[in-house]
């Protein structure tokens, strides 16, 4: 009778999650490893040719190393910008953090596309940058901001900042303020108790940050499409681009790549940071 | 902190205001934009109209988008949420190793490269034949799970377990257990996951990007396809206020409902 | 139905017969067998870990048996789902559901009974009128004091008169004033309804109390049951005779056998102890501090020398050294003799004060 009560609870999310999820996955990766066909969507054989293709080919490699270029530039501005950011809101009275937070968490929910519409409307050659500073007479001939990488870098890193801050905020703001305080009462100094004790502890904080930032990055097509143009594709376009294309083999490989870049990373995150070792720092 | 470093505070409070900037600024433009009497945008505007709006409710291509997108979300969020609540019931009170795969399989969508799941299912739905407007719905169920999950998990797990067995120990078998005390206890976390999974889905383009089809489209992807193939026209100006509008009056309902710290807990 | 092993004189409300219970490797409840009788007040009494409240779980339904059987009224619930069962519970936390008021939660028994709504509002005014709170049927449980959000969950509890009414250390959350007065108002409420009432408590006092009988237990096993008196002047082994409250613990050797008592040969003296051990064994005897009495160093008795004296307010504590090892007296105040420090004294009590202890079980 439990047992049936529990049944009934778990199969509707079990069943959603898994013919939904799991099992389209798995069915990718299965379709990466055939042959591409024109008739089907995929071919009868067997081959590993679409992940040596594209490890080998170095128009993909250029890709994906601009890829992991863009990812880095942005995770590292993330988390200049991002932390000194966390740190104020952690250290905000508590009415005021909560509606820091709520702050940063509206424009989360709107939509990408709005956000990067935003920054299409400044740094397009009719664009509000470019307007102003002809206006104060700086330039004389409208810049080309948009359509590259730091085009997209800079969009893409506004959009994800919130996700950093509210990881490392809400990370420093349960911090058990004592371990500061034994810090200094055993003689460290502001600066040295924030290398030694604060930053240590907001690991988890900073790793979950990280963590979300570099995924949501490597697949932010639609930012990356409006702000990078046809000039500056990542990896993720070139998935867009083979289904368009209907080269499904391709497509899966291409998107299994990507998925084993996020994953590396993520195992080098937690193997750098070690977040787990700090569970329990928290009041 | 009471000693601190006093180039700190300064440096982090300047930090913070450029971030802010940064962050809200481009949202600011697209509003003003929308508000703009002009053909294009100036800055700063030198009037304001309501020209662009009425062409985005004028363009039946945009007002059928919004229409999907508002149906989408209401549908996707409240079977999300259904199913949602069912799973965190199941794992409030289990623990161990499969209690635990079961809870990262129900949050990863929030971490999972979505794309590569649009690509996936359009895959799939190609291969047994899905008709557009349920394949999208059900991609949307998924992205929307772990919201409904996530919230209703914690409430269920604040609540003290004496109360459900106080209710058996009177009388009550599960289903009324859950009716008379566990929903009403927990429908603070139901109704905040229902709201995140709503707005979630109204803004959501990875899935849709390849989930859409021809006379199904959601408003994000009409807004995107418009950029890419017929420039910067501001009636998307106006297509992307309305989203924003719907999203500020979203959070008022969860804050006054909820209150301010559920939410930012919630995160 | 007759109820396995009960007498129809006297029936049993609860019974459990050779029940189990492991969680992962550690048997929780090892083998437990308790008859309940109808109208008593029944506690499980020992330290934390011994098994006592998953043993009260398994009489609610809230834990099923790996092993044994559960009875209540002489029906065999042990598949059944609490929901089912003919009990009702008051909860450490006292769970009172923070949705509804006072009167709404007192009356969630009585709706799950299908009562109809005039009866359901009698009965539950009964009930509060019963804990003392009618006045307070409308307030919420956060805006209750302890004391009173206690009373209500006694109250939902008995509005529905079960065959038995389970406790789960109910006053542990009271301070102590609290607490000895709601021991008494229970103790009096129980015995206006004839509920038969099963608790659980690792306070000695508390048990000793309230219950018309107490089931000592230690590692998911029954020591010792018995009503309160027995067990406290007749423990059968030390740790029994600890829980309960200080004891004194002497060793000898059996040196001769009288009608119903031995002779035991201890360091400084020789005593009389009621029992039955063969000559020669050895013995552990416990004598209680209260019974313990101090006389001056030319009486008979144990020599001892006085370590320490704290005053207790009714009565003073004695430590003192022995050749059988430390012992301590307590001495009424009322009627104290006048000690110091390093005195000599030689200690004596009454023959059947003094209990021969299970050494088998230590």
């Amino acid at each position: 009778m439990k047992s049936a009560w529990g049944w009934f609870l778990l199969t509707p999310p079990l069943v959603l999650a898994l013919v939904f999820f799991v099992v389209p996955l798995v069915y990718l990766f299965w379709v990466s490893l055939h042959a591409s066909s024109t008739s089907e969507l995929y071919g009868a054989a067997l081959t590993l040719r679409n992940y040596t293709d594209v490890l080998g080919d170095s128009f993909y490699l250029t890709i994906v190393r601009r890829t992991l270029g863009v990812a880095a530039v942005i995770l590292g501005l993330c988390l200049v910008i991002g932390y000194p950011v966390a740190y104020f809101v952690a250290l905000l009275p508590v009415r005021r953090r909560m509606l820091a937070i709520l702050l940063l968490l509206f424009p989360l929910m709107v939509s990408n596309v709005v956000r990067a519409y935003g920054w299409v409307s400044l740094l397009e050659r009719r664009g509000v940058v470019n307007t102003t500073l002809r206006d104060l007479h700086l330039i004389d001939a409208p810049l080309d901001l948009l359509y590259t990488p730091s085009a997209v870098v800079i969009a893409l890193m506004t959009i994800l900042l919130p996700y950093m801050v509210i990881s490392i905020a809400n990370t420093l703001a349960a911090l058990d303020r004592r371990y500061q305080e034994a810090a200094q009462a055993l003689g460290a100094s502001p600066l040295r108790t924030f290398l030694h004790v604060t930053l240590p502890l907001s690991t988890p904080g900073v790793a979950s940050g990280t963590l979300l930032v570099f995924l949501l990055t490597l697949s932010a097509y639609v930012t990356i499409t409006l702000l990078g143009g046809p000039r500056s594709k990542l990896l993720v376009s070139l998935v867009y681009d083979s289904v368009t294309a209907f080269q499904w083999p391709r497509a899966a490989a291409l998107a299994f790549v990507l998925l084993a870049l996020a994953l590396a990373f993520t195992g080098l995150i937690l193997a750098l940071l070690r977040p787990g070792r700090v569970q329990g720092a928290a009041r | 902190m009471k000693v601190e470093l006093t180039a700190g505070p300064m440096l982090r409070g300047a930090a913070t205001i450029v971030a802010f900037a940064l962050i809200v600024v481009p949202i600011v433009i697209v509003v003003v934009a929308a508000f703009s009497p002009n053909d294009y945008f100036q800055f700063p505007p030198p009037g304001l109209s309501i020209r662009w709006f009425v062409e985005f409710f004028g363009l039946q291509t945009m007002r059928s988008a919004f229409a999907l997108s508002i149906e989408l979300a209401l549908a996707s969020a409240t079977i999300a949420t259904i199913l949602g609540t069912f799973a965190a019931l199941f794992l409030a009170r289990r623990h161990g190793a499969i209690a635990a795969l079961l809870q990262s399989l129900f949050l990863a969508p929030l971490v999972f490269p979505t794309i590569i799941l649009g690509v996936a299912l359009l895959l799939l739905y190609k291969t047994i034949g899905m008709p557009v407007f349920p394949g999208l719905l059900l991609a949307h169920c998924v992205v929307g799970l772990p919201y409904g999950f996530r919230t209703v998990l914690a409430s269920a797990q604040a609540l003290d377990p004496a109360l459900e067995e106080a209710g058996q120990s009177l009388g009550a078998d599960p289903l009324r257990t859950l009716f008379l005390v566990t929903l009403p206890l927990i429908w603070p976390g139901v109704l905040s996951g229902w709201l995140f999974a709503f707005i979630v889905s109204f803004g959501e383009l990875n899935t849709a990007l390849f989930l859409t089809g021809p006379g199904v489209t959601t408003l994000p992807i009409e807004i995107f396809s418009y950029l890419q193939f017929q420039g910067s026209q501001l009636v998307i100006a106006a297509a992307s206020s309305v989203q924003i509008a719907l999203i500020v009056i979203l959070v008022a309902v969860i804050e006054r409902v909820v209150g301010i710290a559920r939410i930012t807990r919630a995160r | 139905m007759n109820a396995v092993g009960s007498d129809m004189q006297h029936p049993a409300d609860v019974q459990l017969v050779g029940v189990r219970k492991r969680f992962g490797a550690v048997a929780a409840v090892n083998d437990v067998s308790v008859d309940i009788e109808r109208g008593t007040i029944f506690s499980l009494l020992g330290p934390s870990g011994c098994g006592k409240t998953t043993t009260l779980r398994l009489v609610a339904g809230f834990e099923q048996p790996d092993a044994g059987d559960v009875y209540i009224r002489g029906a065999r619930v042990t598949s059944m789902p609490p929901y089912r069962r003919d009990f009702s519970m008051v909860f450490q936390s006292y769970a009172l559901f923070p949705h509804l008021t006072v009167a709404e939660n007192v009356a969630f028994g009585p709706r799950m009974r299908r009562v109809a709504r005039g009866d359901r509002a009698r009965s539950v005014d009964e009930a509060l009128e019963l804990v003392k709170l009618r006045a307070l049927a409308d307030r919420y449980p956060r805006q209750l004091s302890g004391g009173q959000q206690q009373r209500v969950a006694l109250a939902r509890a008995i509005v529905v008169k079960p065959a038995v009414l389970l406790l789960d250390e109910p006053l542990g959350a009271l301070d102590k004033l609290l607490r000895e007065e709601m021991q008494v108002e229970l103790r009096s409420l129980q015995q206006r309804l004839g509920i038969t009432a099963v608790f659980v408590t690792h306070d000695q006092e508390e048990a000793l109390t309230l219950s018309d009988r107490v089931a000592v237990m230690r590692n998911g096993v029954i020591e010792q049951i018995g009503a309160p008196r027995e067990i406290y002047d007749r423990p059968r082994n030390a740790f029994v005779a600890s829980f309960l409250g200080a004891s004194n613990f002497i060793d000898g050797v059996v040196v001769g056998r009288e009608a119903a008592s031995i002779v035991v040969e201890t360091p400084g003296t020789r005593v009389s102890v009621p029992g039955d051990k063969a000559s020669g064994e050895r013995v552990r005897i416990a004598v209680r501090p209260e019974r313990l009495r101090m006389a001056r160093a030319d009486a008979q008795g144990l020599p001892a020398t006085i370590r320490d004296i704290v005053y207790r307010g009714p009565v003073t504590h004695f430590y003192m050294d022995s050749a059988s090892g430390p012992l301590l007296a307590y001495q009424q105040n009322a009627r104290a003799g006048d000690w110091t420090i390093g005195d000599e004294v030689r200690c004596a009590w009454d023959p059947d004060s003094a209990v021969v202890l299970d050494g088998a079980r230590e």
